[in-house]
């Protein structure tokens, strides 16, 4: 059940198998989020944590006039709301995009879990450390990059964390949000992202439609984004 | 909701849009358009250019045509005075 989490850290350090079972213990209960429901509100008191298991979430923020955030997508591995472990509400909401299932660790199974495992911990601190390195790329794109280059850029990361969780087909992936969506992650207006999408495809770089993307030529791609895949910490040391 | 399908017209050609958004009535599509146009005209300003030629066609789903909105309508431009504007 918890695969692509173990995935996910075995990237980036070795886990026991006592830790394992640990983390097993640890996310017993299973839901089936339908498509596009908002699960966790900001403000709300916190007393478990979510842990994405199949799927496509995000975090989003929003404007009195309608206008919308996405501030971070989740891949399957990925915990939704960590942070909420030690902030105990979250200043953003989580959505489901397509159909979702998650689990759930209880906040008082975690906190025994970081007396009984240090190391455990210590992944865990990384995986909250690694959620604020990709909100400081996400910045970078927004403030610095093109629109094309930040959909380009957002392509690369996505393809890179789903095939650590052995999510993508070659270079292909599903990746299940609309025009719409996409363009609340880039900060774009429906139209413009659809403009931009037209261009990385005449560049030969990227097709993307219908929640399917194919990425023609990574390396290209990469270096239209500016994409260095060193803030996603891909290498395995001890933490 | 209905679904609307915004189609970009420029000096390039045009981008259909094969998946469409929805909104609530021909005024909330027109808005669409009209941030979309203000945000793709500034993204081209910021690389220097300013062209304001073009127009996005807003379809219904059998891709007849229910509103244009002229990239020149989404702006109030002021030039200094004597300046030609070709």
């Amino acid at each position: 059940m918890i695969e692509t989490l173990l995935l996910k850290l075995r990237k980036r350090d070795v886990i026991s198998a006592e830790e394992e079972q640990a983390l097993r213990d640890t996310l017993v209960e299973v839901e089936d989020i339908p498509p596009r429901q908002t699960i966790l509100r900001r403000g709300e008191t916190l007393h478990r944590s979510v842990l994405l298991l199949s799927g496509l979430m995000c975090r989003y923020k929003d404007l009195r006039d309608g206008q919308r955030q996405i501030t971070a997508l989740h891949v399957p591995g990925d915990f939704l709301d960590l942070h909420g472990f030690t902030l105990k509400y979250l200043d953003h909401d989580v959505m489901s995009l397509p159909a979702s299932r998650v689990a759930y660790a209880r906040h008082d199974r975690l906190t025994q879990l970081t007396e009984e495992f240090p190391h455990l911990t210590r992944l865990l601190w990384f995986s909250t450390n690694l959620d604020a390195a990709m909100h400081r790329e996400w910045e970078l794109s927004l403030g610095c990059r093109s629109g094309a280059a930040r959909a380009a850029h957002l392509f690369c990361e996505i393809y890179t964390r789903l095939e650590i969780v052995r999510q993508v087909d070659g270079y292909a992936f599903t990746f299940q949000l609309n025009q719409a969506e996409l363009g609340e992650c880039l900060g774009l207006t429906v139209v413009h992202t659809n403009r931009v999408l037209r261009d990385l495809r005449e560049k030969g770089l990227l097709d993307f439609s219908r929640g399917l993307a194919v990425i023609h030529d990574l390396e290209r791609l990469k270096a239209f984004a500016e994409f260095d895949p060193t803030y996603l910490y891909l290498h395995q040391t001890q933490r | 909701m209905p679904r609307f399908f915004f189609y970009v017209v420029n000096g390039h050609g045009e981008i259909a849009d094969d998946e469409g958004s929805d909104a609530e009535s021909h005024s909330a599509a027109r808005k669409i358009a009209l941030d979309s146009i203000r945000s793709m005209v500034a993204e081209d300003a910021r690389a220097g250019r300013i062209d304001l030629s073009g127009r996005i066609e807003i379809k219904d789903a059998s891709r007849n045509i229910l509103l244009t909105v002229c990239y020149a309508e989404a702006f109030d431009v002021r030039m200094p005075e004597g300046s030609a504007s070709d």
